[in-house]
């Protein structure tokens, strides 16, 4: 992994077309903007690994299992 | 065209039902057609990768949740079900849809910056 050391205000680009600024620092936080093409998609890590691991659930218990739903109603959000 | 699924064994469908998703689905860049069936006795969608039988799994229009489901214009949104033998544990990805154009017959898949949609939203109640 390439290490760089940046101070607030300060870019790095990642090719020509994505730019990557330090906001501002606080104690355990760090806030980033990220300019890119639209077509670059930008997601939190986390959040992208867990939508991966939800649709291998899905597609692991899609075949197998059966689910009677006759006494049950559609959860609606209000 | 002959298509395998793991839910419906090997089915007959016309080409021009396949649905392509250039980008694929998130951790499925790979493969990009899909067959979206409705078997008349189920709840839900059945959504089959063309190329890959086993990526398969039941999706659910958003818009039956949350009539304020985001959607983009002649796109549908569409949450994976994930199945549990309990309907309790029957769950439903808000966070991340699929939206599909039934008329194009092209989709895409998004994750939704916003912390109100769930990964795992309990899709039914007794």
């Amino acid at each position: 992994m390439l290490i760089l050391t940046r101070r607030i205000e300060e870019e790095i680009k990642i090719g020509k077309d994505i730019t990557v600024k330090i906001i501002s620092v606080s104690d355990n936080q760090v806030k980033i903007g990220i300019s890119a093409p639209n077509n670059v998609q930008i997601f939190r890590s986390e959040v992208y690994d867990k939508v991966i691991q939800n649709t291998v659930e899905a597609t692991k218990t899609a075949s197998t299992v059966k689910v009677d739903l006759s006494n049950y109603k559609i959860h609606k959000v209000k | 065209m002959k298509i395998t699924t793991q839910k419906f064994g090997e089915i007959e469908i016309p080409e021009n039902m396949v649905i392509v998703f250039q980008n694929g689905l998130f951790g499925f860049e790979d493969y990009t057609k899909f067959v979206l069936l409705k078997p008349d006795n189920s709840l839900f969608f059945w959504f089959n990768s063309v190329e890959n039988p086993e990526i398969a799994f039941p999706l659910f229009g958003l818009r039956m949740i949350d009539e304020d489901y985001p959607q983009k214009e002649n796109h549908e949104a569409f949450g994976i079900v994930t199945l549990n033998p309990d309907p309790l544990k029957v769950t439903i990805n808000m966070k991340a849809p699929v939206f599909i154009d039934q008329d194009k017959k092209t989709g895409y898949q998004e994750i939704l910056d916003n912390e109100n949609f769930s990964l795992y939203y309990n899709l039914f109640v007794e």
